[in-house]
């Protein structure tokens, strides 16, 4: 099923039941949409004054984190209640990320980073930066946050009240950070179309380059096996398994050589599975190494293409969310297809 | 193709009146909403969500250029403001009065996504009629900023003498001769005049003519009267060099036309060898066996070059190109343009 949202789409995400999906938009909406009433359509609230810039699920199932340009953090239940969680005032929350099961949110605008504990009332812990923040990622075990910026990613404990934090020095502006699943490996996406990695174990770094375009997006597979990316005419996938990707030629799959660029990556929380979107709006499903490709979403030849933006998918596994630039969404059933 | 969202740059020195044309853009009625990129909201007299707060964050880039550096700040915001689609029409960057303009202009060419998604439209430098030219003694950036420029707006005409102000005019023309310039007093311009200007557009380079080296029988009384200046052409010459303590600019012109294996070596060259000291570059060239007009420009290192349609039929196919930086040898220029040219 197919709706035109009408904004760019921001972020989405799926409740932890699998009933529902949620997204952010950059006309300040968020958007609401019961699996088991889809025909009903999205619920629309309006959530910021200008427009949604990051979206993550709360620590509280059900809820989710909007970080807008008018400088409020704002937590919205499925129900289109909002809480103001932070107001920066004129100032973006450009990132959020969070772990529900430890219960650490953390937050982004400029060269500040915020981290709030489970505890209601604390005020955040305020992390000051040299340059701005790129990205923000939790690890897996909920203990640590790596934050991306110009020259280097720093890696903070989170229950830590201040400390320094440890350093990874590449130079470059650093924008999206990651998590192996287990926890050994960072890497990020730079500016200039190149991803660089750490491995936490031995301090080795190292460097992936060769893309065409900039990458957009990165998820490692369910079990960490490997590291599926845009930014290239097919989806490319790093191995990680024996010793990491140093090396190592990276295998592929999907896409039209020369083609529009993999703009948004997304492993399946099950299987052993990729989906990924495409600059022209296309949608396909595969694995490294298989040419077998499902495609899920294929734009009408009439329409006016628009990247994929971002990709969600149900904690079960069954349903699959893409939403584009353009505002369109689309939902696709996998026990319906097969 | 996805729409391109125009770009105009705002520069000037401290006090000139970028706050003046700032609040004039955004209160006026001209039919066009602009966000706004500002480096302080200090005066801004609107309170918008379209108004942001910059960082002013250059960053280089892993390219192996050296002198290709971007404005990470912009990269993010700009990167915020268009996923409000239709909430505006254009976008004006605000740089401090000490910025260098390279890495702001080259954040449009250097980056995928601002090069998809905006187009630079022109780098404005408001200059104070009063006080520039001692700006131009006691700091660098002043010369960046008015060789930088597309359009000048040569601001407080009304607390200069008509000789004070021809003297300034003349400067500004010797340091940048593509530019043009505009008198006001408090900025009080037809925005039409400042904004869509389509400068940095290779199909519009051509329609610059008039201040583009162009037309020298009216711009040669310009020159020679200043003590720096190094000026040996008239109507007939191939060549017109400017040079001061502050900056550098080489106009070449010839009837012949260029070998295109040749001038594309030769560019090539000049751009990786001196691209650090080279601000900008444009031209409009006659490539041999071509029927259109090759239009070129570059910043710094990074260039680009198009055929932009045909010679006007009354137009003679004359090969321009001006090259404004710093301690640029003019001689070698001279030379080796000369060397593309067809015998």
């Amino acid at each position: 099923m197919s709706w035109a949202l009408d904004a760019y789409v921001v972020g989405a995400a799926a409740t932890p039941d699998s009933r529902y999906f949620v997204c952010s938009l950059g006309d300040g909406t968020v958007c609401v949409l019961d699996l088991t009433d889809a025909a009903a359509g999205f619920k629309t609230y309006d959530i910021h004054k200008g427009g949604s810039l990051c979206f993550a699920p709360d620590i509280e199932a059900g809820a989710h984190l909007t970080g807008g340009d008018d400088g409020k953090l704002i937590k919205v239940a499925l129900d289109g209640a909002t809480e103001i969680v932070a107001d920066l005032g004129r100032k973006w929350i450009e990132h959020v990320t969070t772990h529900p099961e430890t219960g650490f949110r953390a937050y982004a605008s400029g060269k500040e980073a915020f981290v709030l504990g489970k505890k209601k009332g604390d005020d955040p812990r305020i992390i000051k930066l040299e340059t701005s923040v790129g990205g923000l990622a939790i690890n897996p075990k909920g203990k640590r946050l790596a934050i991306s910026q110009y020259n280097n990613v720093n890696l903070y404990w989170l229950a830590a009240k201040e400390g320094l934090p440890q350093a990874l020095p590449w130079k470059g502006s650093h924008l999206h950070v990651t998590w192996s699943p287990d926890g050994d490996y960072v890497v990020t996406t730079m500016q200039e179309n190149a991803l660089h990695g750490w491995r936490l174990s031995d301090g080795q770094h190292f460097r992936m380059e060769g893309y065409a375009a900039k990458i957009r997006s990165l998820s490692f597979a369910k079990r960490g096996q490997y590291l599926a990316t845009g930014g290239a005419d097919t989806v490319i996938c790093w191995p990680f398994t024996g010793g990491g990707p140093m090396g190592k030629a990276p295998s592929e799959f999907g896409g039209i050589l020369n083609g529009p660029p993999v703009t948004a990556v997304l492993a399946h929380p099950k299987l052993d599975a990729i989906a990924a979107g495409f600059e022209d709006g296309k949608v396909i499903v595969g694995q490294p190494g298989s040419t077998r490709v499902m495609p899920i979403v294929t734009p009408a030849k009439d329409q006016e293409p628009s990247a994929v933006s971002v990709l969600a998918w149900t904690p079960d596994g069954d349903r699959l969310l893409a939403g584009t630039e353009a505002g369109d969404v689309h939902v696709v059933d996998f026990r319906s297809l097969s | 193709m996805t729409e391109q969202i125009p770009v105009t740059v705002l520069t000037g020195y401290l006090g000139a009146g970028k706050t003046t044309l700032l609040n004039r853009v955004l209160s006026e009625n001209h039919g066009k909403k602009f966000a706004v990129i500002v480096n302080e909201f200090g005066e801004i007299g609107i309170d918008s969500d379209l108004v942001v707060g910059a960082d002013e964050e250059v960053f280089e880039m892993n390219n192996g250029c050296i002198c290709c550096t971007v404005r990470g700040d912009l990269i993010r915001i700009i990167g915020g403001l268009l996923k409000r689609k239709g909430k505006f029409d254009a976008i004006l960057v605000e740089t401090t009065g000490l910025a260098d303009p390279a890495p702001v202009a080259q954040t449009f060419f250097a980056d995928e996504d601002m090069k998809r998604r905006t187009k630079l439209d022109s780098v404005l430098t408001v200059v104070d009629a009063k006080h520039v030219l001692q700006r131009l003694e006691d700091s660098p950036e002043a010369a960046d900023q008015i060789a930088f420029a597309d359009v000048l707006l040569l601001n407080k005409v009304d607390a200069v003498t008509p000789d004070e102000l021809a003297a300034v005019e003349r400067k500004l023309r010797a340091i940048n001769p593509f530019a043009k310039i505009h008198r006001t007093e408090r900025c009080a311009i037809s925005l039409d005049k400042i904004l869509d200007q389509g400068s940095f557009d290779l199909n519009r380079i051509v329609a610059l003519k008039p201040e583009f080296l162009g037309d020298n029988h009216h711009h040669g009384h310009d020159h020679g009267h200043d003590h720096h200046n190094h000026d040996h052409h008239h109507d007939h010459g191939e060549m017109k060099h400017y040079h001061d303590e502050n900056m550098d600019s080489v106009s070449l012109s010839t009837a012949k036309p260029l070998d295109p294996g040749k001038f594309n070596t030769w560019i090539n060259d000049v751009l990786m060898s001196k691209g650090p000291t080279i601000l900008r570059a444009k031209g409009i060239l006659n490539l041999a066996d071509a029927d259109a007009r090759y239009v070129f420009q570059a910043v710094h290192m990074m260039s680009e070059g198009a055929f932009a349609g045909p010679w006007p039929a009354k137009d003679k196919r004359n090969s321009r190109l001006v090259f404004i930086g710093r301690e640029l040898d003019a001689e070698a220029l001279k030379l080796g343009f000369a060397s593309c040219q067809m015998a």
